[in-house]
């Protein structure tokens, strides 16, 4: 594994011989329907994950099974979660770690790159603090010399002229810049050009608009765009991300998976359930340029009266959202309603999922139609909607309300 | 005619105030038809989801002020810096109306809301709209993605 060119020609990264454009995602379920999507490589963020075993096999040996590479996180320690770059003996265990990481690691066929760190700089702020980037520094060079077959790529929250200048200055062994970014993901290249980036960079989290980026309700519930929207968000932003062709190795679309961020469904492009939705559908065709076989639901025109809306205790509703399956498989609905969630973290970090509220199903049908009645208790909640293909595809809405006496 | 108070368009683009008595009939009214005005009302219309009177507002702008805001246009090669953006008063009002012009058609026209969304982008496209979190954003630019993001939709049809 190499990186080949220049800022003036253009760098490739090349593996075995031959050119690789990383069309990859965070995440590590489900490698065969990546594989069958166009996806060519999945990222972890640590290398605990790239090391776990399902059946005996690690996730290393089951994604070159699959024809999938991966970029292998080497975990960094964040100051905002208590650790200290001055903390020497921490520091020093770190390196232990990262060093034995790579010499267990080094050799595996499915090893793209090295992901050295995630937003170790902090997801807020200038993010140019100098012994962290130091310390990057120090761990490229040792991993290059216990491994030189594999680049090093270092991976930032967005970027800002101070933190790009001081990546430069105190981390030049770094080969790839990692840019994880949401809704600016597509207007990366140009940023780090304006900011003296030259090497190369990839783009290591990018999908749709965070919950810190849309609109919100006035009880300050983030509205989460349809699955529809979202399918246009990976869409748009996966061909824009790759039309740099010049500077940009690619791109991970997160997540390849499901997890609770602000809502069950925000990042998720599978359901918990393991199908694939229409954001893996429309990464599928933003990769290659046709869409995959047995397409997710597609969501058509929406009448939900409580969304977004404070609405009285107990009260019931009629709701509508009919989707469509492009190959005409019967869907099945399933709705449920839960609490706003109120363990809200930043930076990814792990939320707790908010319980369902029972006995607000009134009735439902296959067609979209449902009635809800409202929880008596007054707060927060969302209405979900999960429809499923029964062949491997899947999708899921929602919508938030409040509930008052 | 030309607004006398060359004022920026001092309102966020994500005004999203969801209560129950949205919708509700509001009678029309274009203020002193400055372009600042007829912005404001047309945003605080798309919150309060009153999309015909957002079309009304965004309507009345392009007809008053977008032969000035193409003549502003026509006259700069590249975004002006902040603390000059304001001189380009009818370019940013005539340019933030049509992006909630397309905001709204997205409910419910999307060829029509793409139309308008390609308008901005090409005949307004140095346009600049302020954030009160304390940046210009720069509607053409978001136009241009909303146009692909609706071009991936007609390929779901």
């Amino acid at each position: 594994m190499r990186i080949e060119g220049t800022t003036e020609t253009g760098y490739e990264l090349i593996r075995d011989g031959r050119p690789f454009v990383i069309h990859g995602v965070g995440g590590t379920a489900r490698l065969d329907v990546l594989a069958a999507c166009g996806g060519n490589t999945v990222r972890t963020w640590d290398a605990e994950t790239a090391l776990a075993t399902v059946d005996g096999r690690t996730l290393l040996e089951q994604a070159h099974d699959a024809g999938i590479t991966v970029t292998v996180g080497l975990w960094l320690e964040h100051e905002r979660h208590g650790f200290r770059y001055d903390d020497a003996a921490r520091v020093a265990a770190q390196r232990k770690r990262v060093e034995e990481a790579v010499r267990r690691i080094k050799d595996f066929p499915a090893l793209l790159t090295w992901g050295l760190g995630n937003e170790m700089e902090g997801p807020t702020g200038r993010g140019d603090r100098e012994a962290v980037w130091k310390e990057v520094e120090l761990l490229a060079r040792r991993i290059h010399a216990i491994d030189p077959n594999h680049p090093v790529m270092t991976v930032v929250a967005n970027v800002n002229p101070d933190k790009v200048r001081a990546i430069r200055e105190h981390a030049p062994s770094i080969d790839i810049l990692g840019v994880n970014a949401y809704a600016g993901a597509a207007g990366v290249g140009n940023a780090l050009r304006r900011m003296g980036w030259t090497k190369p960079y990839c783009v290591t989290e990018y999908g749709l608009p965070g919950p810190w980026e849309v609109d919100q309700t006035d009880w300050r519930a983030p509205i989460e765009p349809t699955s529809r929207r979202k399918a246009g968000f990976y869409n748009v932003a996966t061909t824009d991300i790759l039309a740099d062709t010049k500077q940009c190795l690619g791109a991970y679309a997160f997540l390849w998976g499901s997890k609770q961020e602000a809502t069950a469904s925000w990042f998720g492009m599978l359901l918990p359930s393991g199908e694939k939705t229409i954001a893996a559908d429309a990464m599928a065709e933003a990769w290659t340029g046709s869409w995959p076989n047995n397409r997710a639901p597609i969501l058509g025109d929406t009448r939900v009266p409580l969304a977004n809306r404070r609405v009285k205790t107990a009260t019931t509703f009629d709701v509508l959202a009919p989707y469509h399956d492009p190959e005409g498989d019967a869907l099945r609905y399933y709705w449920e309603v839960r609490r706003e969630s109120t363990d809200r973290r930043e930076g990814g970090d792990a939320e707790r999922v908010p319980e369902e509220v029972p006995k607000c199903i009134v009735r439902a049908d296959d067609s979209g139609n449902a009635t809800i009645r409202v929880p008596s208790a007054p707060g927060a909640y969302r209405l979900f909607v999960t429809v499923r293909d029964g062949k491997g595809s899947g999708c899921i809405d929602n919508w938030p309300f409040f509930v008052e006496l | 005619m030309i607004s006398p108070i060359p004022l920026p368009c001092l309102w966020l683009a994500t005004v999203a105030v969801f209560t129950a008595g949205v919708g509700l009939a509001e009678p029309l009214d274009f203020g002193d038809h400055t372009s600042a005005t007829l912005t404001g009302k047309a945003w605080k219309a798309l919150g309060e989801q009153r999309y015909d009177d957002a079309l009304a507002y965004t309507g009345k702008c392009r007809e008053l002020y977008m032969a000035e805001a193409l003549k502003q246009q026509a006259a700069l090669t590249d975004f002006v810096p902040a603390e000059k953006a304001h001189d380009s008063w009818a370019l940013n009002d005539v340019g933030t109306c049509l992006f909630i012009e397309g905001q709204v058609l997205e409910k419910h026209d999307k060829p029509k809301a793409a139309a308008t969304y390609r308008e901005l982008a090409t005949a307004l496209k140095f346009c600049q709209c302020w954030d009160p979190k304390g940046w210009f954003w720069r509607p053409a630019e978001v136009a241009a993605e909303k146009v692909k993001q609706l071009q991936f939709d007609a390929k779901l049809e």
